[in-house]
């Protein structure tokens, strides 16, 4: 059929299996999708220029808006960059917290995958009992900062305030509940043959192509690669835990599903290896704590990169020598994820063409930034 | 003895024709509200239900246990705006989702509902070709889903509209297979098998025992029918926004809303009327009406679990299905009636 | 690693990355000669605006090996020679890098704004970008946004 024949469809930005602002711009042939063109920019806001305008320790909150679901691997993964910048060391004690709330976020995040997952194929179900763990974690993360989603917990030099023993009773809790729990979801969905056949060998990404794109992360790993930042290039304490890499060879959709449900449960591993090492140390460098007047400075250029829920973040920072960064540039996983999505859904049908872009765990507040 | 002939009887002195219109008017009246009201419960246990499943609450806020819940949601669906899409086309846009409202209403008044108590029955057509009336009124409401796609001039609700026609051409022919196979073994044992009050009084076992792949068969006919999530594909909200209602808003989507639950509520009395001996209880008694609306009862929830639980089915496989498995069954299934049937005939 | 191009200094940098500075003549040809050496992720493509010229960072890390490389060319005319036939990624790199800061990549398959309407004006992540003007987005009839200064015609 001539190209001139296809229906153009906008899918989004308001589209209930958009994931936010998400504009795929389709032709269609019946039901079959030609060719996308993924639209974006409608949630840009442009943090890196904030950023330039903003002193080293407040540019966190910004950072927290980017990945919302799991805003605390965000944190991470700015100060990882920052506190080298800055020539800001953290205590034992700080690095084993980050890693615990890291987890924890990263937990929460593919929590909200899960649920949003189930509602793209038709679900309503798993999508509450995913919520229902995420409040769990939550509450764990109102304990130790005082708010829920954009925490804001971590500062350069440390965190805002200690771990209590409140919230590492309730960690403990999770971590003794979760498995059980984690189990019902994944087996309402795995036990499902409608879901089965709507994910297998549907939107196979080899390796090639997703090297190529630079997509890392769950993505990455369920098409064969082992690559991840925490093992590649360790940072705060993670040679110290004990935790595999999921890694799958399929490369389609289910691939990716059983990845990150396994991912989920390796984290809850490193967590629970966390509690029990966590040692006793100041939870804050008081060398970071200059008066309102004298600003920490920062010369040089620094690249972090950690590993998100998503893939590798990395927070690439210019500092000029003075109290502000001169250029902030973060590496948002899940844009490079996303362009990859025209390979994918070439010459597929509608329903798998949402399939598949529910599977790239697109969070808008990073890929627009 | 049936409640139109006792409001017959009321209105007699008025004179003859007078009585009986009169009767079928007060007695339409009946089943309009009986329809409105076993919907509202149904959407009120639906919600109930789903809760659970999900481990909420449900509603809780209006009235006693969010009792009145329903009732505040169809004064706001009444009290919205009409938001009306500025190409539609406007006779068939305003008429579709009367369409699919008022042919689920009719398909009501055909079916034998059973006694109840001294009341006597609620079914208002009385007629040799019930079956046949039953499921022509039934093959109407999708023609409203697609009017509502075709006219509304938006490409996801033509999409929704493209899918629902499909959707019924695969899935009409397995299930009026499957009614001819019933159709079949009644006339060996009454002369007018294509009433349904007839061959609910000739069975002497349940169809659904004599044949459970007919009513494997019906009961999946009856899921597609009413569209509801493994076969949603009309309106699969994740994928066409709402498809074929994406442009309703107040109270004609309120209808689309009501034609659905009333699709699952009338296709579950339907499979307990043919399959599952419809108003005849385990002991003889008068309460025909009650025995049907539990076994009907039993069959919503069990259709609302599916619900719950599953995934929407891609469209290609979905057809595959109709075609390459319901429709071979159904085959069959007539096969083995037929068998019976000479059975009984010798 | 090595490499036949030449190029104008290597250093490692605060973060222990070693880093190439090369020239823009030289810049693809080292470009091609790493990518065939085995690094195959390009992580990372930055634009820094150091006020008289454009500093181009690129990121670069091998999967197999886990090397992990950044390579900087400057130009004062704002055009550096696309990366995007070598890894796909760099598409949209280049494209977001030319939508906030202004830099052309020249060769490159289909340089448009990726985040702002085709129309804006001016590059956000310049230093020299007026922050005072606002530019109001609206929407046409093709779905498509476009960018005015006047106050009434977006929102």
């Amino acid at each position: 059929m001539p190209s001139s024949e296809w229906v153009e469809l906008n899918f989004g930005p308001q589209h209930p299996s958009m994931h936010g602002v998400l504009r795929l711009k389709a032709k269609l042939d019946g039901e079959i999708v030609k060719e996308i063109e993924p639209v974006i920019g409608y949630l840009h806001r442009n943090a890196e220029k904030i950023c330039e305008m903003t002193y080293f320790n407040d540019n966190l909150i910004y950072f927290d808006r980017m990945d919302y679901v799991g805003a605390m691997n965000m944190e991470v993964g700015y100060l990882e960059a920052a506190e080298k910048l800055l020539d800001i060391s953290i205590s034992e004690r700080v690095k084993w917290i980050r890693v615990i709330m890291a987890e924890l976020s990263r937990i929460a995040a593919h929590l909200v995958w899960a649920g949003a997952y189930g509602l793209d194929l038709g679900m309503l179900t798993p999508f509450f009992h995913c919520f229902i763990e995420r409040e769990k974690l939550l509450t764990i993360f109102t304990e130790v900062s005082g708010s829920r989603q954009e925490v804001n917990y971590m500062c350069v030099g440390g965190v805002y305030q200690d771990i209590t023993e409140k919230a590492i009773a309730e960690i403990e809790d999770f971590v003794r509940e979760f498995p059980k729990r984690l189990k019902d979801i994944f087996n309402m969905l795995m036990k499902n043959d409608i879901f089965l056949s709507r994910t297998k060998g549907i939107g196979i990404l080899d390796k090639e192509t997703a090297i190529s794109y630079g997509v890392t992360g769950p993505m990455l790993r369920a098409s064969g690669v082992e690559y991840d930042v925490r093992k590649a290039e360790p940072y705060l304490v993670y040679d110290q835990v004990n935790f595999d890499i999921p890694v799958s060879y399929k490369g389609d959709n289910l691939a990716r599903v059983l990845v990150r449900f396994e991912e989920m449960r390796q984290s809850l591993k490193i967590v629970e290896q966390a509690i029990k090492k966590i040692p006793d140390g100041p939870y804050f460098n008081p060398k970071a704590k200059k008066s309102l007047m004298i600003r920490m400075r920062g010369e040089g250029d620094v690249y972090a990169r950690t590993e998100s829920s998503k893939g590798e973040f990395g927070v690439y920072i210019v500092g000029d020598g003075g109290v502000k960064p001169y250029r902030v540039r973060v590496r948002s996983p899940t844009l490079r994820n996303l362009s990859v999505l025209p390979e994918l859904a070439k010459d597929v049908m509608i329903a798998d063409m949402i399939a598949i872009s529910g599977t790239l765990d697109l969070v808008f507040g990073e890929i627009d930034r | 003895m049936n409640i139109l002939l006792r409001l017959q009887e009321l209105f007699s002195p008025l004179g003859h024709l007078a009585s009986y219109i009169l009767a079928y008017i007060f007695e339409s009246l009946f089943l309009v509200i009986f329809v409105t009201i076993s919907l509202i419960v149904m959407i009120y246990v639906f919600r109930k239900y789903m809760a659970r499943i999900q481990q909420r609450i449900g509603p809780n806020r209006v009235g006693k246990f969010g009792l009145l819940q329903l009732i505040a949601d169809a004064l706001k669906l009444v009290g919205k705006e009409n938001i009306l899409p500025k190409n539609r086309d406007d006779l068939p846009y305003k008429l579709a989702p009367a369409i699919v409202f008022v042919s689920l209403v009719l398909a009501f008044t055909i079916l034998p509902y059973g006694d109840f108590f001294y009341l006597g029955s609620f079914t208002v057509t009385h007629s040799e070709v019930t079956i046949v009336l039953l499921f022509g009124i039934i093959a109407i409401m999708p023609i409203g889903e697609v009017l509502a796609g075709v006219s509304s001039a938006n490409k996801y609700a033509l999409l929704g509209a493209l899918r629902a026609v499909a959707k019924d051409v695969s899935f009409e022919i397995p299930m009026m297979l499957s009614v001819l196979a019933i159709v079949m073994m009644a006339s060996a044992r009454t002369p007018s098998s294509l009433s349904l009050e007839s061959i609910l009084s000739s069975e002497f076992l349940p169809y659904g025992i004599l044949e459970p792949i007919g009513l494997f068969v019906f009961f999946i006919s009856m899921v597609a029918r009413a569209s509801y999530t493994p076969f949603d594909l009309g309106e699969s909200d994740s994928e066409l926004v709402s498809g074929h209602s994406t442009e309703y808003s107040g109270m004609r989507f309120g209808m689309f809303y009501m034609g659905m639950f009333g699709s699952i509520f009338l296709g579950s009395l339907i499979v307990s009327i043919l399959y599952l001996g419809g108003p005849s209880g385990p002991v003889e008694s008068s309460l025909g009406f009650i025995w049907l609306i539990i076994k009907a009862a039993i069959l919503v929830l069990i259709s609302f679990t599916v619900w719950l639980s599953m995934p929407r089915i891609r469209i290609d496989k979905f057809i595959n299905f109709g075609w390459k498995y319901l429709i071979p069954i159904a085959m069959i299934n007539l096969i083995l009636a037929g068998i019976i049937t000479l059975g009984w005939g010798l | 690693m090595n490499y036949t191009v030449q190029v104008i200094g290597e250093s490692v940098g605060k973060d222990g990355r070693k880093i190439i500075k090369v020239t823009k003549e030289n810049f693809l040809d080292l470009m091609k000669d790493l990518k065939n050496q085995g690094f195959d992720h390009l992580s990372l493509i930055t634009g820094v605006d150091r006020k008289d010229f454009m500093e181009v960072v690129y990121h670069l890390h091998s999967m197999k090996t886990n090397e992990y490389v950044v390579v900087k060319v400057e130009t004062r005319d704002y055009k550096v020679p696309s990366v995007a036939g070598l890894w796909n990624s760099a598409n949209w790199d280049e494209r977001e890098q030319y939508d906030l800061l202004g830099i052309i990549f020249e060769g490159h398959p289909n340089l448009k704004r990726l985040f702002l309407p085709e129309n804006w004006v001016g590059h956000p992540l310049r230093k020299n970008y007026d922050m005072k003007k606002t530019q109001y987005i609206n929407m046409d009839e093709e779905g498509n946004d476009y960018a005015t200064f006047d106050e009434r015609g977006g929102w």
